[in-house]
């Protein structure tokens, strides 16, 4: 396992400084991030909290390289994403991003298999056949391989989300509400799984979430408000989460 | 409902645009058939009424339908046609074939519009020709004429100028004296007119002391009517008294009749352009449909019943088709105004003035535009009224469900069972109405493989996208594979053009492979001679000056004409018994040196008929005489005509015209010095042409090359139809994976990837349709020639080479059609894609 090859240098896998964002103009101008300064650690588990609106969403886009800040800067391991262009950010997405949405995760056409090796197709790269057994049966697809995802069940669908987002070895890996749509069963299957990618693989992720509930897998949650980080907590339990945000809330 | 669909329209002004150019192309081109049509029509009314406005009665010989182009009359009956108490002036004249020669020697005119002599007749009431005074004067010697003016100035020729004309009596030289105007035109529709004197005519023409028209202006109170009943009494037999107004509609159906095949070639190819757009149309609808089934639910759940969605569909689908209809009317002015100047620059000069638009074109085209594109929407529609409001509630899925292949299967294979069975018997049975056989089993055809395709897309689009690598080919293989009607539907729009293309292209291969195989078969003589003047044949004077070279072994003219069988109109040949023998290998059944005053039959014709050899047949002759001929013979070639007598019967009953003469040198003359010493006698016949028999198997292959290139230069029409099919389909379909290719870019794809995959996306469907339409062409392209092969079409071709351009025509088609569906995709805003509603 040469996963943390790159990452030791710095400890820190992705980075934000004084990110602003804002939508609209004049009085119907939203400010999403207001002076975002955020690091996260090498394989750490972090949750992006905050009420709808509070910029988490667009905190987690700018950080992937989908959307772009308006000021500050942005960066994964050392590189500095806010002076990329349309191709060498999609390099990057695609070498040292993986991503988990919440919903169409996959393309219906290809099978589990396919969709799991995707980014590495789209590179047109081989894939390392250890590694690919090891996500595989962790995620517990083995037998799954050759379903396309339209018979697959919600829960197996983003199983198979993960498994793409972790073949590529990626620095970090962005999850937005990943288990948004899933019964609380399949969720949390989704959740352990990806804890033990950060224990086992030394693996990077942040994910956004409202609940707090899945909040209680990370190792740390950053609260946001407003565009501002209002807030982080480590190694949080569901109930010191709901405390929290009623504090924030009163 | 009906002003949401409205809304609806508007909001996706692309897809009406990309809609309704499918239809604005074909309308236009139904519209631009009409009023190109209406102009010539509207134009020459205009022309001969002012050419005739003088002339109030003509007297001519009563020729026939077959139009004997040498009758006259004695010039003494001018004289008692002016003595007629009716007739106020009168005044006779000739005309003949006559073509000026320019200074390099070369012949001007002749090649599509006619080159016309005649007499300057001096009462100018009765003379359709005006010469101003700044160009000149009448011809008042004989050697002086006077020339159209448009012919002059093309021909850089002026009032002063010597310049040779060439008529049957041989090649004389005349001073240019005047430059005349045709009515108000400087030109009758590209005819090149040369006036002479009245004695030089009668010379030239060999008309001495005889009219062919004499032309006669009322007295003061007489009425037409009058008039040609006073003059029928005076007139001998054998001719006849017109009116001035009569010869105009004379005039105008033979100009009629002559564009009357432009004009139906026209509406034909704007049918294959109005068919293709509605399959682009109904494929279109089927996708906005399926886009839309939310929204439809929506307004079912909300209390619409299944009734209205399908109205609304067809309302959407009739308010398109009246928009683009009015727009192809527009544009069809423009089609109408290019075939013109197409027509101008060829060389035959239409009459000045603006272009007609009847109504009746605009209803027609109007109601073609709206029917159509209604009816494309049916199936559509019908589809939207079934789905349920429940649907409105789900998530749209890609749909990846095959309907009931047996009964597309079944329904398919009647459709072009039937195609094929109506085709067959339009070419093989004998019946009035063939060629409404052949085309409506070629939509049978059409239609029934466009409904086939969908079973068969999934294999050919893993065929055709086997070379494509990597990830983009895979994903561009599935999505063809994704949705096999749309597939099959898009392609199918593009799989008509290119069969009928492929098939314009084994037609004419054939016919050139067939033409070459019977020149080197049938016509062993070395050299041959033809006039390169439409309007007549090769001189009998100058084949009398070949017979004089001492290089030259045999000549035998070949004369054709036309005579009546049984009360049909039958092609004949004249041939020189004593020699034809050694230049026209037509496959006697005994030598043709013993065809006397008997009558040789092509053998096929003869057994049709029923008849054998040694029967009578009444044959009628153009003067009117009948002689019973004995069949003494049959023969095999048909290239000339199917029915074959002596030149001496010929010349006497038919004309002295020689369509064709052959030349064999002598033993051991140089082919070329042969034809140097035939070109110096020919020196005073320019327009005669001297081919050896490669030259001629060059020319024969050149005129079908051009035709070929001007039919798939109108049938591209429907190609450019066909790829804008190809882009609304693919433009749409990318509306529908926005998610996906969202996700693909999220997830490392680069920009160039997704172009390159919808490019090939494009590139399958396109190669698709392309050898579907191959197929069928190559089906209808056989079919077709070996049920002709009794006329000539023997050896079937098949141009590979051709074939395989069509092939990459294709491919490069949908390379462009992807073009701005590709860019859109590509640009595509990622965030936007991947968010959640």
């Amino acid at each position: 396992m040469t996963l943390t090859d790159s990452k030791v240098t710095s400890g820190i896998a992705a980075h934000m400084r004084d990110g602003v964002k804002i939508y609209g103009e004049g009085e119907t101008q939203v400010r999403a991030l207001d002076g975002v300064s955020i690091d996260f650690e090498q394989g750490r588990f972090t949750a992006i909290m905050g009420p709808s609106g509070s910029g988490k969403s667009t905190l987690l886009h700018t950080l992937a390289g989908l959307d772009t800040l308006d000021s500050g800067q942005t960066f994964i391991g050392d590189v500095d994403l806010t002076t990329l262009k349309d191709r060498p950010l999609t390099e990057i997405r695609r070498s040292k991003i993986g991503f988990v949405f919440q919903s169409f995760n996959l393309i219906p056409t290809l099978t589990a298999e396919e969709n799991i090796l995707l980014p590495l197709s789209i590179a047109g790269e081989a894939p390392d056949s250890g590694w690919f057994d090891t996500v595989v049966s962790t995620v517990g697809l083995a037998d799954r391989l050759h379903h396309r995802p339209s018979e697959l069940s919600g829960g197996q669908q983003q199983r198979v989300a993960a498994a793409r987002a972790l073949v590529t070895k990626p620095d970090i890996v962005f999850a937005d509400e990943p288990s948004g749509n899933l019964d609380s069963k399949s969720g949390a299957q989704l959740l352990e799984f990806m804890r033990q990618a950060v224990r086992e693989f030394d693996q990077t992720i942040v994910m956004v979430t409202h609940d707090p509930v899945s909040a209680s897998y990370a190792d740390r949650v950053v609260f946001l408000e407003d565009g501002k980080v209002v807030g982080q907590m480590d190694d949080p339990t569901t109930e010191s989460v709901i405390d929290y945000m009623k504090k924030l809330g009163a | 409902m009906f002003r949401a669909s409205l809304k609806s329209l508007f909001a996706h002004k692309l897809r009406l645009m990309m809609t309704a150019m499918s239809i604005v192309l074909g309308v236009a081109f139904v519209a631009g058939s009409f009023v190109f049509t209406d102009t010539i029509d509207a134009r020459f009314e205009n022309l001969f009424s002012d050419v005739f406005a003088g002339v109030d009665a003509t007297v001519r010989p009563d020729v026939d339908d077959f139009g004997a182009a040498d009758a006259s009359m004695d010039q003494g009956l001018l004289q008692q046609v002016l003595d007629a108490e009716s007739v106020e002036v009168a005044a006779g004249s000739v005309g003949g074939f006559a073509q000026i020669i320019d200074g390099e020697g070369e012949p001007i005119g002749g090649q599509g519009p006619p080159t016309l002599g005649f007499s300057w007749v001096d009462v100018p009431s009765l003379n359709s020709l005006r010469i101003t005074e700044e160009n000149g004067r009448a011809p008042a010697d004989d050697d002086e004429i006077a020339i159209d003016v448009a012919t002059a100035t093309a021909n850089e020729l002026s009032v002063g100028d010597v310049v040779k004309v060439q008529t049957e009596q041989g090649l004389d030289s005349y001073t240019i004296v005047g430059l005349a105007n045709f009515g108000t035109e400087d030109n009758l529709a590209g005819a090149t007119l040369t006036a002479f004197t009245l004695d030089e005519a009668q010379r030239v023409f060999g008309l001495e002391g005889r009219l062919t028209a004499i032309d006669v202006v009322a007295a003061d109170g007489v009425d037409n009517t009058d008039l040609v009943a006073s003059l029928v009494e005076i007139v001998p037999s054998g001719l006849e008294v017109v009116t001035g107004e009569q010869q105009t509609q004379e005039q105008l159906d033979g100009i009629t009749e002559g564009l009357g095949f432009l004009s139906t070639a026209l509406l034909a190819f704007a049918g294959v352009a109005v068919f293709v757009g509605a399959f682009v149309i109904q494929n279109t609808f089927r996708i906005t449909v399926a886009q839309r089934t939310r929204e439809l639910a929506l307004f079912r759940a909300v209390g619409a019943s299944s009734r209205q969605v399908t109205l609304s569909v067809l309302f959407e689908a009739l308010a398109i088709g009246l928009i683009a209809s009015a727009v192809g009317v527009l544009a069809g002015i423009g089609v109408a105004g290019l075939i013109k100047s197409g027509l101008d620059a060829v060389g035959v000069g239409l009459p000045d003035g603006p272009l007609t638009l009847e109504l009746r074109t605009v209803v027609v085209s109007l109601i073609v535009g709206v029917v159509v594109t209604t009816i494309a929407a049916i199936l559509p529609a019908l589809k939207a009224s079934r789905i349920a409001p429940v649907a409105a509630l789900s998530e749209p899925v890609a749909r990846t469900g095959r309907k009931s292949l047996r009964n597309r299967a079944i329904l398919g294979s009647v459709l072009s069972g039937s195609g094929i069975a109506a085709m067959a018997i339009g070419l093989l049975v004998q019946t009035g109405s063939s060629l409404l056989l052949v085309s409506g089993g070629a939509v049978g055809v059409f239609l029934g493989m466009s409904t086939l395709a969908p079973l068969v897309a999934i294999p050919f689009s893993r065929a055709i996208s086997a070379p494509f690598r990597g990830i983009t080919g895979k994903l561009a293989r599935d999505n063809t594979a994704r949705q096999p009607r749309r597939t099959a539907s898009t392609a199918s729009a593009l799989m008509v053009g290119v069969a009928l293309v492929a098939f314009v292209s084994i037609f004419a291969a054939t016919i050139k492979s067939s033409v070459g195989d019977t020149l080197e078969e049938a016509f062993p003589a070395d050299l041959a001679f033809a006039s390169t003047n439409f309007t007549v044949g090769v001189s009998p004077v100058a084949v009398g000056l070949l017979k004089e070279v001492d290089e030259v072994e045999v000549v035998s003219p070949i004369r054709t004409g036309i005579v009546s069988i049984d009360g049909n109109e039958v092609n004949v040949l004249g041939v020189e018994p004593a020699t034809v023998g050694a230049v026209y290998d037509a496959k006697p059944s005994v030598d043709v040196s013993g065809i006397g005053d008997g009558m040789m039959v092509q053998v096929n014709v003869l057994d049709t008929t029923g008849r054998s050899v040694g029967d009578m047949v009444d044959v009628e002759y153009l003067d009117g005489t009948t002689i019973i001929t004995t069949i003494v013979g049959t023969f095999e070639d048909p290239t000339f005509g199917n029915y074959m007598i002596s030149d001496d019967v010929f010349i006497k009953h038919v004309g002295d015209d020689i369509a064709i003469a052959f030349a064999d040198l002598g033993e051991g003359v140089d082919l070329e010095v042969g034809r140097e010493a035939v070109a110096t006698a020919l020196a005073e016949f320019p327009t005669i042409d001297i081919n050896t028999k490669s030259d001629q198997i060059t020319e024969a292959e050149e005129g079908v090359d051009q035709l070929v290139a001007l039919f798939s230069g109108l049938l591209g029409l429907a190609l450019v139809i066909a790829v804008l099919g190809i882009a609304n389909t693919l433009a749409l379909s990318i509306v529908e994976r926005t998610r996906e290719i969202g996700l693909l870019r999220a997830i490392g794809m680069i920009r160039r990837q997704v172009r390159q995959m919808i490019r090939r996306e494009a590139i399958i469907t396109a190669l698709f349709g392309a050898l579907l339409g191959i197929v069928i062409g190559t089906g209808i392209g056989w079919g077709v020639t070996a049920s002709l092969a009794d006329q000539g079409l023997g050896s079937f071709s098949l141009p590979v080479i051709q074939l395989g351009i069509w092939l990459i025509v294709a491919a490069l088609a949908g390379i462009l059609a992807a073009v701005g569906p590709a860019r859109k995709a590509s640009r595509l805003d990622v965030l936007k894609a991947i968010s959640h509603e």
